[in-house]
């Protein structure tokens, strides 16, 4: 007993802004530069009346026409932090808009970029305790809606995205062993302050300055990128070996390191401390940017293309919260 | 390290044109952003062990106030 990744599909939105559409806006800064650095050309965002959940019914819808029998689903994962409403839980507004069974099991859960290596975890702990034989996990995910017009930085690197995968039981266990991290002490690092219980959404909210040119207010994302930058530097390399020790497999035996697509030099600089060669470390964010927790599917969708056959891969995924975790999966073919 | 290799290693990590000294201010150079500052933070901790947080990043000025910040002893 045990489960399984059988099927992943992505959805980008249409509209699509590259850096030579950036540079129209920011005409002082090279992006060519940034494109070589941060390994991004392209990103997609979504329409002012265009949501999360919308992206996210075309990538379930997308698994549907692909064969997933939709009646055999019995449970559905949802992680974003870009909800349909304060409330209701957005998964049972997907359960209706896509037509999966009232029996289902359905919530949300909001985590970023270290949302979708929970929702595989979460999903083989209901498989393994019999509490369900197929569950959907959905990231989707709109932060182009908190970015501040102004942001270049923010506005450069991160897309909107959603993704569905479908994990269910099987003969093999294809889900190994997953380590979590948590450190609320960051929270303030990676933040929207406005618009939740404890800060009202402010209509004349003061711009701040980054001191890069970049600018924003409460309203809107504010990351503090050297802090960021240093949590993941400092934490992730050592919890890589930690999670590598969980499953009692050695590097030399992973076939590819996915994480979280953050930016391609600060994978490279992981990479490096990890130790691993770059065949073996996926860094593809070329198109679609930074989708938070849909880089790792996106990533394990694409790379899967090429699998002849089983592959032991590490999934990893860190950011706001701050939170992280990370496991082995295996795959036996192109998803 | 020779201090004025470490200001020309890292002025070719920034890949900044124009040439540098100590003197030089960071935030002045046209190359100078929030990918920059990644990058800095990245190489000083690779070749010195040393992490640089945001406050510190805040309060750079010149490459001589870097190499103040790093530890002048570490330089020859």
């Amino acid at each position: 007993m045990g489960a399984e990744i059988t099927a992943i599909e992505y959805h980008y939105p249409e509209k699509a802004i590259t850096n030579v559409d950036l540079a129209k806006e920011f005409p002082d800064y090279d992006f060519s530069k940034f494109e070589k650095k941060v390994g991004i050309k392209t990103r997609y965002v979504v329409n002012e009346d265009e949501t999360a959940l919308d992206l996210a019914c075309k990538a379930v819808n997308k698994l549907f026409d692909n064969g997933i029998d939709k009646s055999k689903i019995d449970y559905l994962l949802y992680c974003t932090q870009s909800p349909e409403y304060i409330l209701p839980t957005t998964a049972c507004i997907l359960q209706d808009r896509v037509g999966l069974n009232k029996t289902i099991g359905a919530f949300d859960f909001n985590l970023g970029c270290s949302g979708y290596t929970y929702g595989l975890s979460f999903a083989k702990a209901l498989i393994n305790s019999n509490q369900a034989k197929k569950v959907l996990l959905v990231t989707a995910e709109t932060y182009s809606k908190f970015i501040h017009e102004k942001d270049r930085t923010n506005r450069s690197i991160f897309g909107d995205a959603a993704t569905a995968t479908i994990i269910e039981a099987s003969d093999q266990e294809c889900v190994g062993d997953f380590l979590f991290g948590t450190d609320g002490n960051g929270h303030d690092k990676l933040i929207v302050k406005n618009g939740g219980s404890k800060n009202k959404y402010n209509a004349n909210c003061a711009v701040k300055d980054y001191g890069t040119g970049n600018q924003y207010t409460d309203n809107h994302i504010y990351m503090n990128g050297p802090e960021i930058f240093n949590f993941t530097a400092g934490q992730i390399p050592k919890f890589t070996k930690e999670v590598l020790l969980k499953n009692n497999i050695e590097k030399e035996y992973i076939d590819q390191f996915v994480f979280h697509q953050a930016n391609a030099y600060m994978l490279n600089f992981m990479r490096k401390r990890i130790k691993v060669e770059p065949d073996k470390f996926y860094i593809n964010l070329e198109n679609g940017g930074n989708t938070v927790s849909n880089t790792i599917p996106i990533a394990l969708k694409n790379y899967s293309q090429n699998i002849t056959k089983q592959e032991s891969i590490i999934v990893l995924g860190f950011g706001v919260g701050l939170s992280w975790s990370g496991g082995l999966i295996k795959l036996n073919n192109k998803l | 390290m020779k201090k004025q290799d470490f200001i020309n290693e890292l002025a070719e990590e920034l890949e900044v044109e124009s040439q540098v000294t100590a003197e030089t201010v960071l935030k002045d150079l046209d190359e100078w952003d929030s990918m920059g500052a990644m990058i800095l933070i990245g190489y000083v901790s690779d070749n010195f062990d040393v992490t640089l947080n945001a406050d510190d990043i805040e309060a750079l000025t010149t490459f001589q106030s870097l190499v103040d910040k790093i530890g002048v002893e570490k330089f020859s």
